[in-house]
């Protein structure tokens, strides 16, 4: 069933259609120009390639079994070439400055002499998934994996921002990292919060993954975490902090990373917005990752599928089930609550009575309301992704 | 209990290749942290263009940001290169814009 990490559904993704076909009897969404290879990275384990430089590496879905991600797993995705590859914690300093009565620059000791605070939280690239949008769209082809579940160690950014002191008239809040572009016409990174919400308790500049020092591919010595909302925000390697009297005139904030203006954050398949806004919180949204799509299981023996889900920011109320491709759905057990912004494990038993193709979906709702379509929405970048998967399991 | 401990063996020799593999590229020396990359192992398919193609789209990113992508059209790759022109400022000309959405969209595309 899985081969050097690849699980079956990543591989037939990655293979193409003759495969596929073959193994399953369905059409993959996705055919790719090229294989998806196991690549092993400083500090990582053997992860997806998607791009070698800059680096885009996706965790295959055999790690989302456990609760907590660990910090060789996590996906990596970075935007410019020249990222940062060597940091000296004697000479790092975190600056913040621009509209505050007094600009600071701190070194790691004196950033870990505020309060230090901590949870978990989902991280998710606002790509992922991307792969899975028809019609196809531009970009980087992440399939599920370009996310994970983090128990996150750091200082509120409230804190900080306060030690400087905001002046009146400011707007917002810029963040920027140690990359860099490999020319000086493209735009350097740099995402921006409104004030109001950088100014929330649960941002925080972390310095710990899961315990342990952050990985340099994901952002050593420390990275914004805003969580519930997309990952494209929790800049890597921060080290410049500016709050501004005016919005952000940056490509990343003023063209890229945006989404349609309409409460579902979608047009027409194929279709362009009218008006954009910023891309913000997490949709919901549910995976099965045990057994793994395509799996072949043993009539009148007793599993029990187990999966992930999330949303942006407001626990997860309920999890349904349908072993009948949509037609029948029941509720599934929920494990261990890590708050709001964790995923949450689901549990479904289940004893397939007799041979066949099973379709299994699976269908969150969190404590507001929000749930997952049942067709995918599409937008011209491929972000929000989640709607409800359709999973083969076949029974013999 | 020889099996217990031979699956308590054979976990710790599992996890212990598991943290080995990454440790490859990466140095710890006192305040500082450093990694090695591994180099870019990426080819293009043999075809008119390839050279230039290669040679520009590197000056950015690897090749495989051409290769993982799903089949587009002329149009769509066409629109790509104008991006990285008129975006990101790509010192790639009008003629070779044509040659590199040519080569792309024969190798890696769809339609003509």
């Amino acid at each position: 069933m899985e081969s050097k990490g690849v699980s079956r559904r990543d591989f037939i993704k990655t293979v193409g259609i003759t495969t596929a076909l073959a193994a399953t009897g369905t059409i993959p969404p996705v055919l790719y120009a090229s294989e998806r290879r196991l690549v092993t990275f400083p500090e990582k384990t053997e992860l997806l390639l998607l791009t070698s430089s800059p680096p885009q590496l996706e965790t295959p879905l055999k790690y989302f079994r456990e609760l907590v991600t660990p910090n060789e797993a996590l996906f990596v995705r970075w935007h410019l070439s020249n990222i940062p590859t060597s940091v000296d914690l004697d000479s790092w300093r975190l600056v913040i400055h621009g509209n505050v009565d007094k600009p600071i620059s701190l070194s790691m000791d004196e950033l870990k002499k505020f309060e230090k605070v901590g949870y978990t939280a989902v991280i998710q690239c606002a790509g992922n998934g991307r792969s899975f949008f028809e019609p196809p769209i531009f970009g980087g082809q992440w399939m599920n994996g370009a996310m994970g579940n983090v128990t996150w160690g750091g200082v509120r950014l409230k804190d900080l921002l306060k030690s400087a002191g905001i002046k009146s008239g400011s707007m917002e809040v810029a963040f920027k990292g140690l990359d860099k572009a490999a020319l000086p016409t493209v735009p350097g990174f740099l995402k921006s919060l409104p004030l109001d919400k950088a100014l929330e308790d649960d941002i925080i500049v972390a310095y710990e993954m899961n315990g342990s020092e952050l990985p340099m591919l994901n952002g050593f010595p420390v990275r914004l975490v805003v969580p519930g909302w997309y990952a494209t925000y929790w800049v890597k390697s921060l080290s410049d902090i500016e709050v501004t009297d005016k919005p952000s005139e940056n490509f990343w904030m003023k063209t890229a990373y945006r989404i349609p203006d309409d409460p579902c954050g979608c047009v027409e398949p194929g279709g362009a917005p009218k008006k954009t806004v910023p891309i913000n919180r997490m949709t919901t949204r549910s995976l099965l990752i045990n057994p793994e799509d395509g799996s072949r299981l043993k009539s009148g023996q007793s599993i029990e599928l187990m999966g992930v889900a999330f949303s942006g920011g407001y626990s997860i109320r309920e999890v349904l089930v349908s072993i009948d491709g949509g037609m029948n759905w029941s509720p599934a057990r929920l494990g261990k609550d890590l708050g709001r912004y964790s995923w949450i494990q689901w549990f479904y038993p289940w004893q397939p009575a007799k041979a066949g193709n099973y379709q299994v979906m699976v269908r969150a709702t969190n404590s507001i309301g929000e749930s997952q379509p049942l067709d995918g929405l599409w937008n011209p970048s491929g972000y929000l992704l989640n709607k409800i998967e359709k999973y083969n399991l076949i029974v013999a | 209990m020889k099996f217990i401990i031979l699956l308590f063996i054979s976990a710790a020799l599992f996890f212990t290749s598991a943290a080995l593999a990454g440790d490859q590229g990466f140095v710890k020396e006192g305040s500082k942290r450093s990694i090695t990359l591994p180099a870019p192992n990426i080819t293009l398919k043999e075809g008119p263009g390839r050279d230039v193609t290669s040679s520009y789209c590197r000056i950015c990113h690897s090749l495989d940001y051409i290769t993982t992508q799903q089949k587009f059209t002329k149009a769509k790759w066409m629109a790509v290169v104008t991006k990285m022109i008129k975006v990101y400022g790509a010192p790639i000309s009008g003629e070779n814009a044509k040659i590199i959405a040519d080569y792309i969209t024969t190798h890696y595309g769809i339609g003509g």
